[in-house]
């Protein structure tokens, strides 16, 4: 499986995608209108010596792309640098084949980032590694904080209805305390991948 | 004799999408045990879980042994408990 103009060509723009949407829309746009870009970055993305072009693989139930496909538009939006096609996972798995979180899971958003003679200049899936484990070590600390949630590595399903839906709340809390850390981890990942298009 | 109420509890990840395999295989607990569960219990939740108990006791889970399970082995085990 390769990507070229053509296959690139028939991917969805973001406009697009988000008019297809079923589900979930109303999170994205919210999360859309609430990443802060920083002025170094967004300088940094504006100085890429030409557009580069971004493959996405997402599908509107995945938190992860809920979470990060809108980090991506507004790059792309307000650097006028990135020129981005979306494909749903479930129906390019040629796509997704080729890029398998740790080899094995289909895990999504994937971002590709390709040169205008469509080499790859690197790619980026799912969330941020420090963001993860900042989330990790934060969950673990509401179980401490919180004796009536029982054990972290406990089934859920052990839990009463009331404190689960208070857990659940806690870890919402959690996910919106940390998501401006998440998104700047996001932006310097991407940065990162980004800045490799030769000048 | 005492009628026992035996529950099965299906633990799914809705921010992945998991919902075509938990209806899949509520409705294939549904049809093969009708009347015998007393209740079968969705649960949506996060980070990958895809857990399934009955009365309690954990008889997959996604994180230990990987995948949504096989059908067939989740109905022997439910049949297990409510003939034990």
């Amino acid at each position: 499986m390769t990507i070229d103009r053509a296959r690139f060509d028939k991917g969805l723009t973001y406009e697009a995608y988000k008019d297809q949407m079923t589900r979930n829309r109303d999170r994205l746009e919210e999360n859309e209108q609430h990443v802060e870009l920083g002025k170094e970055d967004l300088a940094a993305f504006r100085a890429l010596p030409r557009p580069v072009k971004v493959v996405v693989l997402a599908e509107d139930w995945c938190g992860d792309v809920i979470a990060n496909l809108p980090v991506l538009a507004r790059l792309a939006k307000e650097s006028g640098k990135l020129d981005v096609r979306i494909f749903l996972r479930d129906q390019n798995d040629d796509i997704m084949q080729r890029y398998l979180n740790k080899g094995q899971f289909k895990s999504i958003p994937v971002f590709v980032f390709f040169d205008d003679g469509f080499r790859e200049l690197g790619h980026w899936i799912e969330r941020p590694a420090s963001v993860t484990e900042v989330r990790a070590k934060r969950r673990k600390e509401i179980f401490a904080a919180h004796p009536e949630f029982g054990s972290p590595d406990a089934p859920v399903d052990q839990l009463a209805e009331d404190a689960r839906v208070r857990l659940q709340a806690e870890l919402a809390k959690m996910r919106d305390e940390t998501a401006k850390f998440a998104n700047a981890e996001v932006v310097r990942e991407l940065r990162e991948i980004a800045t490799r298009v030769a000048a | 004799m005492t009628a026992v109420a035996h529950k099965v509890k299906i633990t799914y990840c809705a921010e992945c999408g998991y919902e075509p395999q938990t209806l899949e295989l509520a409705k294939a607990l549904m049809l093969e045990f009708g009347a015998r569960l007393s209740c079968i219990e969705l649960i949506p939740w996060e980070g990958g879980t895809f857990d399934v108990s009955v009365d309690g006791q954990l008889i997959h889970s996604m994180t230990r042994d990987g995948g949504f399970g096989d059908a067939a082995a989740i109905k022997d085990e439910v049949r297990a408990r409510l003939t034990a």
